[in-house]
């Protein structure tokens, strides 16, 4: 295991212990403790991050953020990295009439800003769920990952190790999930990693314009937003989710980089 | 355009046939499309006696248990992905040839059968030799135990040195298995050591077939005296003429209407009838050969 495949695995325990337990013993995120005098308190003893613009303790809303923030998003890059594993497989192993279609469906997953979809389904929807959500996002996300897979697969389908197991008798299904997949995920993997912070800022900026997790509820990249105005007074602030999404992304890169290479055995 | 037309050839069981050729002649073309790996656009593959374009998915994947082939790129056929186990137990997990407990003691035996140690079933490609990675892809072959092997320039990619080490092995799995080969090349001194019969093609056609003997020794085909005629010989001492080919092949889009070779014949005989009218195989000596001109003895001043 390389330095580089343990600092992510050790980000990893320390994000999932913020999420699991932070929240369990941290104060009530959402409790304002003195409006009066109590805003905008730097780091001390008793609030271990400050505190916000409404005296809330900062260290307690990081930690009820982690749930939403990693867990919208880790939900959200499986649900696009599955569909776009199937739907590029598919447009990239077939041949034909269903090939042109997936291709065309694929393409114009990409031409439509995705920003403006999800405004559109959150909106339409009205009150999200945070699960919805996730999924919503997870739904607009695969074809960046469909497009990465199709190139793949053609690439990959017509490699003289595709022929030797078509030879042997293989089934096409066999081939496609034994010799073909292996060799199309790794790009895949790399997509992923950025689309886990992709999905964390999506999700900021979709809460901020109050599709994303309600107020008062905090999430990485809520907090964010909210603390723009008064970044200059109170810097920590900003400081506390801007590096907790520096972590959980460098997690996601880390362990993926160590995945892809334990899939990709030859390349170093 | 068309890559390959009118070839024919029959191969009996345990028997090698050479198919020579130079790049971009259809050599491969012809090989895969023996194993339908190609489809081809018209003609007739028959294996054990049944039409192969006429069975389902279902009995050609079947049929597929009797015929291998073996790639020339021993990089590009393997696939980086998946342990040298996990490739040369493909085959028989595929069609169930072992229960699934005895696998891995089969894929053991295979590669120490093709030379290679037990031990090497855990590893990835990467690790190996382009010797080493054909003599995998002979295991892979083999695991379904053919009746017979498409061998696509099974050693030009390899060093020198190790192409003998290869081509023994096949030798001797020839005779150990009865195997039947499709032995495809460029190089005819190879061709020598391993084929019972020889057909050259020029541009997508059999210019010339017949006993490994007479069509190296006593070549018929301008184009295949020409080939022969490159090969090196070993003694100093012989009197050696060699037959130098003017000009390239024409375009496969744009054959000449007569015999393909006509644009760089040197055959003295050669006349108008070459350039209006497609030679077909007809017999000449011991050999057929596709060429108006050609006469028994000819090859026999040009070797």
């Amino acid at each position: 295991m390389t330095t580089q495949t343990k600092f992510g695995l050790g980000l990893l325990a320390l994000l999932t212990l913020l999420a699991v337990v932070g929240p369990l013993v941290a104060a009530d995120p959402n409790a304002q403790r003195d409006l009066l005098n109590g805003t905008l308190q730097p780091p001390s003893l008793a609030h271990l991050l400050g505190t916000d613009e409404f005296s809330r303790d900062v260290f307690s809303r990081l930690a009820s953020g982690a749930r939403i923030s990693l867990g919208v998003a880790v939900v959200a890059v499986a649900v696009a990295a599955f569909l776009g594993m199937v739907i590029g497989l598919a447009a990239g192993a077939s041949d034909g009439g269903l090939s042109g279609l997936l291709r065309r469906c694929i393409d114009i997953g990409l031409a439509v800003p995705r920003i403006v979809v999800l405004l559109v389904l959150l909106s339409a929807i009205g009150t999200v769920p945070m699960w919805l959500f996730a999924l919503v996002l997870g739904a607009t996300g695969w074809p960046a990952m469909a497009r990465l897979i199709r190139g793949e697969t053609l690439r990959l389908r017509h490699a003289q190790f595709v022929a030797a197991a078509r030879a042997l008798g293989a089934p096409e299904v066999r081939i496609l999930w034994r010799e073909i997949l292996p060799g199309a995920l790794p790009p895949v993997l790399v997509a992923a990693t950025l689309g886990v912070a992709d999905a964390m800022l999506l999700e900021a900026g979709l809460s901020f314009l109050g599709l994303g997790a309600p107020p008062p509820a905090a999430s990485w990249g809520g907090m964010l937003l909210e603390s723009r105005s008064v970044m200059a007074v109170a810097p920590w602030l900003v400081l506390a989710p801007g590096l907790a999404l520096v972590a959980a992304t460098s997690a996601a890169t880390l362990l993926g980089d160590a995945l892809r290479r334990r899939l990709q055995p030859d390349a170093k | 355009m068309r890559a390959v037309e009118d070839v024919s050839f029959a191969i009996a069981a345990g028997e090698t046939l050479a198919l020579v050729g130079e790049s971009g002649s259809g050599k491969s073309t012809v090989g895969r499309a023996v194993l339908r790996l190609e489809e081809p656009t018209a003609g007739r593959v028959r294996f054990e006696g049944t039409d192969l374009a006429t069975l389902t998915p279902r009995a050609l994947r079947e049929a597929r248990r009797r015929m291998q082939i073996v790639f020339q790129d021993p990089f590009a056929s393997l696939n980086p992905r998946r342990t040298i186990g996990a490739s040369v137990a493909e085959g028989l997990e595929i069609h169930g040839i072992v229960p699934r407990e005895e696998i891995g003691d089969r894929v053991s035996h295979l590669l120490e059968e093709v030379g290679l140690d037990a031990s090497f079933a855990s590893r990835y490609p990467h690790e190996f030799s382009g010797g080493q990675r054909q003599r995998i892809g002979i295991a892979r072959a083999l695991a379904v135990a053919p009746t017979f092997i498409v061998c696509d320039e099974p050693v030009s990619a390899l060093d020198v040195s190790v192409q003998a080490q290869v081509l023994n092995l096949l030798l001797d799995l020839r005779t150990q298995r009865g195997l039947a080969y499709l032995f495809i090349a460029h190089d005819l001194a190879l061709v020598h050591q391993i084929a019972d019969r020889v057909a050259v093609m020029y541009l997508g056609t059999i210019v010339e077939i017949g006993p490994a003997r007479a069509v190296i020794g006593a070549p018929s085909h301008p184009y295949t005296r020409a080939l022969v005629s490159a090969v090196p010989e070993p003694d100093p001492t012989k009197a050696k003429t060699r037959i130098v080919l003017e000009g390239d092949p024409p375009s496969p889009s744009a054959l000449p209407i007569g015999c393909p070779f006509v644009t760089r014949c040197f055959h003295p005989a050669k006349d108008a009838r070459c350039s209006t009218e497609r030679p077909h195989l007809r017999p000449v000596g011991d050999q057929q050969v596709a060429c108006h001109c050609a006469a028994p003895g000819d090859g026999a001043a040009s070797t």
